[in-house]
């Protein structure tokens, strides 16, 4: 079992590179918020891989508050997603730069 | 003495101004005129009546038990060591305590009652003010802040009711606020106090610094009892501010006597009192002449241990009071405004007072305190009698003859003038014969002092009865002075008791050549001041009383020769001696001096400071922040694209360098 957790460390980071990657270059807002899921869950990842391998709970715990703040996240997320869609504007995160300065 | 019955006494003696004072000035001149007619003067004389109670309790003590401390509360205690007795503890502490003994009863007695009788005077002299209400507030916060400069027992409460008077004083004689006159006079004895404060700030420091006990401890207290206790010859540690030399005692003496010459109006902080008498005539009554410009003698005889140990700085205290005696003096001869005549008369007599004090004459200064007040209140009074029956004119060259209508008021005038002069058995006479006659038998600095102080006698009832003829006497020089009335009743009586008081007050000390001697009043202050130094003999009694009183009725007989009779021609002086003439008149070019040696150049660094300083450096300063955060923010805001993938990307670089960065670290 041990021997797994490199591998585990790799399958992470290499998701959360993609997840971040997916963030900047994609102009969906649905698809950038998938790609914040996926660095989360990354992260959540790595969390539980490190509980594993110090053999305490905090890590598992944490993992468990970051599925319910990605949660809520998501909540907000989409319901300003469904706001700026009923307004009839393209859901092109480059259109949506009126708070510029 | 029961400490709780001395306590809510005094509680009541100071609660009962104060709470006039809130009750007024909280209700923003809305209460009705009939109600402040009854408070204002009615909490002064409850004051008066809880004086009288305290004063027939200290009586039925023996004298060596007169004395008490009442604490209120802990305030700020810092002090250490055994909580049994107030000795036993040091350090620093402002703890609300006041000291009810023969000196501060006796302050009380005449700030209460003489003021009591200035408050009923004002009901008369104000009621066509349309700030009655303000000027009451005003009134009873000045008894209130007098009160707890002369009760307190705690050094910090002392200073505060020295600066609380103060401002009382700067609040009436500006009590007139649409003329700048009184503005600018209001201000200038304000900034004089402030001067003063300096000193006596500075002094305490030095005394809580410095002071040790009978250990050799550092005592780090501001109780005046404690300060006492260590620092006179019968401390068992001679000399509490000894190991620093006689210096230091010295120093904080001379430190003292600026506060109290600010306050007292002794050169050379003498300018604002004549000035002040721009202010409503009561309150040159009660505050210019009465009470608080008699705060510095009581702060020398308060503080008597420490001038016993200085003899250099009571040396200072004495020449300069008998200096300003002389110079005010001489300024009062050639003065026409009624009031002014009679403010340098009280810096004359307050002089004197300063003269006794540092001369360690504490129960003779204090005795001419006492009379001073009810003689030289009543002047006040009876020329404000005058004044009011002219219209709020000044200038005795437009008075004359005003005897023969308003003939209560002369009297009282009369008679407060013979008193001020020191003519045989009127109050001033016992007072200033005791003064001379003590101050004569003390020390070897004092006989040249002594000559000048007695000639001053000459001068004081020269210029009281020049005025006496010239404004009283004669002819009326001006319609309105031909048809003045007699003032109404509510302002003659507080004149006619004055008048009583100033007649026989001087009765209480009588101790010419031992012969039924009367010593009710030395006998009183013997227990806080002691006994002076020396006793005058009967041989200096007799030189004393013969050549001072002899100088008084000559002062008299002059005034008569030239005012009254016009054997001798006023303008024989100013013809002979113009110089002379031209110093007294000219008040010896103080204030001139002043203008320009201290308020022209600070005026005009002010000036420079306004025009160059403040534009150029400090908005300098101000301005460049402000451009310089402006630039900043502009360039800033180029950041903001609105598009959130140039943020997500700003944020993922930084995380990726601070990452590294942290990886370095660890590695």
């Amino acid at each position: 079992m041990s021997g797994l957790f490199p591998g585990f460390l790799t399958l992470s980071a290499a998701m959360f590179a993609l997840g971040a990657l997916g963030v900047m270059v994609r102009r969906n807002p649905l698809v950038m918020f998938m790609s914040i899921e996926l660095m989360l869950n990354a992260g959540n990842l790595a969390l539980v891989t490190f509980a594993r391998y110090t053999q305490t709970m905090a890590g598992q715990v944490f993992a468990l508050i970051v599925i319910a703040v990605a949660a809520s996240e998501v909540v907000v997320g989409l319901a300003l997603i469904t706001g700026v869609y009923r307004s009839g504007r393209r859901l092109d995160i480059d259109a949506l730069s009126e708070m510029r300065e | 003495m029961n400490p709780t019955f001395t306590l809510v006494v005094s509680a009541i003696a100071l609660g009962l101004p104060t709470a006039g004072f809130l009750g007024n000035a909280l209700s923003a001149g809305r209460l009705p005129r009939r109600v402040v007619t009854l408070v204002g003067p009615g909490v002064v004389l409850g004051a008066f009546v809880a004086t009288v109670i305290l004063l027939v309790e200290l009586l039925a003590q023996p004298p060596a038990a007169r004395g008490i401390t009442v604490t209120f509360w802990h305030w700020l205690d810092l002090s250490v060591g055994s909580s049994t007795g107030a000795a036993a503890r040091t350090g620093f502490n402002a703890n609300f305590t006041l000291r009810i003994d023969p000196l501060s009863v006796l302050m009380m007695l005449v700030i209460t009652g003489i003021g009591g009788l200035i408050h009923v005077y004002s009901v008369g002299y104000m009621a066509g003010d349309s700030g009655y209400n303000r000027f009451f507030a005003y009134m009873n916060l000045f008894i209130t802040s007098m009160l707890l400069l002369v009760m307190s027992e705690n050094l910090i409460f002392l200073i505060i009711g020295w600066a609380m008077v103060a401002f009382a004083s700067y609040a009436l004689i500006a009590f007139w606020y649409q003329r700048p006159a009184a503005v600018a006079a209001g201000r200038k004895a304000f900034i004089t106090q402030v001067i003063g404060d300096v000193g006596l700030v500075l002094g305490t420091f030095l005394i809580f610094l410095n002071l040790r006990g009978s250990s050799g401890r550092l005592l780090h207290t501001s109780d005046l009892q404690t300060i006492f206790a260590n620092v006179g010859p019968g401390s068992h540690y001679h000399n509490g501010l000894g190991p620093m030399g006689g210096g230091l005692v010295t120093v904080i003496g001379i430190l003292l006597f600026l506060g109290a010459a600010a306050k007292s109006a002794q050169w050379p902080l003498h300018t604002w009192l004549p000035d002040a008498m721009e202010g409503p005539t009561p309150v040159s009554a009660l505050i210019h002449a009465a009470t608080m410009v008699t705060a510095g003698v009581y702060l020398i005889a308060r503080f008597h241990a420490i001038y016993q140990e200085a003899p250099v700085a009571a040396g200072v205290v004495a020449a300069v009071g008998i200096g300003t005696a002389l110079m005010a003096a001489v300024i009062g001869c050639t003065q026409f405004d009624i009031k002014r005549v009679i403010a340098y008369s009280t810096m004359s007599q307050i002089g004197l007072m300063m003269f006794a004090v540092g001369a360690g004459a504490y129960a003779a200064g204090m005795f001419q305190f006492f009379t001073h007040a009810c003689f030289k209140a009543l002047l006040f009074l009876a020329a404000g009698n005058v004044i009011h029956a002219l219209h709020d004119d000044q200038d005795i060259r437009s008075m004359g003859g005003v005897s023969a209508r308003m003939k209560v008021t002369f009297v009282a005038f009369l008679v407060g003038s013979l008193a001020l002069a020191g003519i045989p058995f009127f109050a001033g006479w016992f007072s200033k014969e005791e003064l001379l006659s003590t101050g004569l038998a003390l020390g070897p600095a004092v006989p040249w002092l002594w000559v000048i102080g007695v000639s001053v006698n000459v001068l004081t009832s020269f210029y009281i009865f020049r005025v006496v003829w010239v404004a009283f006497r004669g002819e009326p020089a001006t319609s309105l002075a031909a048809a003045a009335q007699e003032a109404p009743g509510v302002m003659l009586v507080p004149v006619v008791v004055l008048t009583f008081l100033a007649a026989v007050v001087g009765f209480l000390n009588i101790d010419f050549f031992g012969f039924h001697p009367v010593t009710l009043f030395s006998d009183f202050l013997q227990p806080v001041v002691g006994s002076p130094a020396g006793h005058a003999g009967a041989g200096v009694q007799a030189l004393a009383l013969v050549v001072g009183t002899g100088l008084s009725l000559g002062g008299l007989a002059i005034a008569w020769a030239v005012y009254g009779r016009k054997l001798v021609s006023p303008g024989l002086i100013s013809q002979r001696l113009p110089w002379l003439y031209q110093l007294s008149l000219q008040k010896f070019y103080w204030d001139q001096i002043y203008e320009f040696s201290l308020v022209r150049p600070t005026l005009a660094v002010a000036a420079r400071v306004r025009g160059v300083l403040e534009p150029r450096v400090f908005d300098g300063l101000v301005n460049g922040v402000r451009d310089g955060m402006s630039t900043l923010a502009d360039d800033l805001r180029s950041l903001q694209t609105g598009y959130l993938t140039d943020y997500a990307l700003i944020f993922f670089l930084c995380a990726v360098v601070g990452l590294i960065v942290l990886g370095l670290r660890l590695a």
